[in-house]
């Protein structure tokens, strides 16, 4: 038996093999690791398949992947969970409970309480215009003459396919809140929660495709304007 | 969602985990988001098609928001996530017949290749992939497309850590059969390991 055959037939040389994959992406405890140094240093048919591993491991790692973007997926997959609460007759989840466990999560809830009061007015508004309708034109305007809410430094209308994850990505951006709305014609009020210029937020604002339609519908603040 | 920078990656899991074991969704939304990009990268190399990429990832997290509360800090969130990905994964591929990871080396036991006939290195390796079992290709993409351990694998795939040896040794040996000069012939990349 050659030298060479020893090693290769020994107890040794199996254990270290069935490491070498883990040696190769580093994730090796530092005493098997400088066990397979030991071994790789003996046996060449360790040192040819370590090679190999290389190898491969290189290749796996230069192959190109696609980056898909989350959010719709992420929409479908909160609808399902809508419909799963629905069929299920659950109650809503808890989400102050939740909050309260992570107080450093605070501005979220603010968040949230922003989204919540955004669906309320949504909804509030849905049924003052179904009780209305019959008394209005059969036109649309984006402006109106009714009084605008205080603070309300633009109006925006955004792609009718936005997620509420993408529009308050967008809000957060800009640093600014929800007001009031959507209309019916899907028109937000929005406020600046910031010393941002409102010429900024509105340049923030149009970089988006999903933002269809945004401008300023107030003079724009003096502590807003000066330099 | 922008956590404070003291928490670190398991830390944060963890506490967006708690939130969404009470029922907190934008906690789950913030945990989705920070996994799409890993797992989707991962899964891709599977399956073309990203609906059925979409498909395991939701899948998963319908898991993760109905199972939160019953976590119980045996392992990270992370390979919690990823095990439950994996199973999800492996049950969607036994699904679809045509997959061709369905298919073993031995179904092509005359086919080989010499990478020195291959424009690149990833097409031959892309092809000898393709034709091992899912469970092996899975434990050879969990080492290193993703970088995990033996002992995160063996936790992720739910098996002791001599199946994932296993599986490991029979994925090399089989990539050796399928592409014969892989196995060390070559004596300038030897060297390059010294």
């Amino acid at each position: 038996m050659t030298h060479n055959s020893r090693i290769e037939n020994s107890a040794e040389h199996h254990e270290v093999s069935a490491l070498l994959p883990w040696y190769v992406n580093e994730t090796l405890q530092e005493r098997d690791r400088q066990r397979v140094d030991a071994h790789v240093g003996v046996c060449a048919s360790c040192r040819a398949d370590l090679t190999a591993q290389l190898r491969i491991c290189e290749a796996i790692a230069a192959q190109p992947a696609i980056d898909y973007m989350p959010v719709g997926s992420l929409k479908r997959l909160l609808a399902r969970l809508d419909a799963q609460a629905e069929s299920a007759g659950a109650p809503a989840p808890a989400q102050e409970q939740a909050t309260n466990r992570l107080p450093w999560r605070g501005w979220m809830a603010a968040s949230v309480a922003a989204l919540a009061v955004a669906v309320a007015l949504l909804v509030g508004n849905h049924w003052a215009q179904v009780d209305a309708r019959q008394n209005q034109p059969n036109y649309r305007t984006v402006t109106s003459s009714a009084p605008r809410p205080q603070g309300e430094v633009i109006r925006a209308v955004f792609s009718p396919t936005i997620t509420l994850v993408e529009l308050q990505t967008i809000l957060d951006e800009a640093q600014l809140s929800i007001i009031s709305g959507p209309t019916e014609a899907g028109v937000y009020s929005l406020a600046s929660n910031s010393t941002l210029t409102v010429r900024a937020s509105l340049a923030l604002l149009r970089q988006h495709s999903s933002v269809r339609f945004a401008e300023k519908t107030s003079p724009e603040p003096e502590s807003g304007t000066s330099p | 969602m922008i956590l404070p920078a003291k928490n670190s990656p398991k830390e944060r899991d963890s506490a967006l985990l708690m939130a969404i074991a009470a029922g907190d969704r934008r906690a789950l939304e913030e945990l989705y988001l920070s996994y799409h990009r890993r797992l989707a990268r991962f899964l891709s190399r599977f399956t073309p098609r990203y609906e059925n990429v979409e498909e395991i990832i939701n899948d998963t997290f319908m898991v993760v928001w109905q199972s939160a509360k019953d976590f119980r800090n045996a392992s990270q969130v992370s390979t919690w996530i990823i095990g439950i990905a994996y199973r999800t994964a492996l049950k969607s591929f036994r699904r679809q017949k045509n997959h061709t990871g369905a298919r073993s080396l031995e179904d092509y036991p005359e086919q080989t290749v010499d990478p020195t006939f291959e424009a690149e290195v990833t097409d031959w390796l892309k092809h000898g992939l393709s034709r091992l079992p899912i469970e092996q290709r899975l434990t050879l993409e969990l080492a290193y497309q993703m970088g995990h351990s033996l002992e995160e694998i063996a936790a992720i795939t739910d098996c002791p850590v001599g199946t994932v040896k296993a599986r490991m040794f029979h994925a090399r040996e089989k990539l050796r059969q399928y592409l014969p000069t892989l196995g060390g012939a070559s004596s300038d990349l030897s060297a390059r390991i010294g």
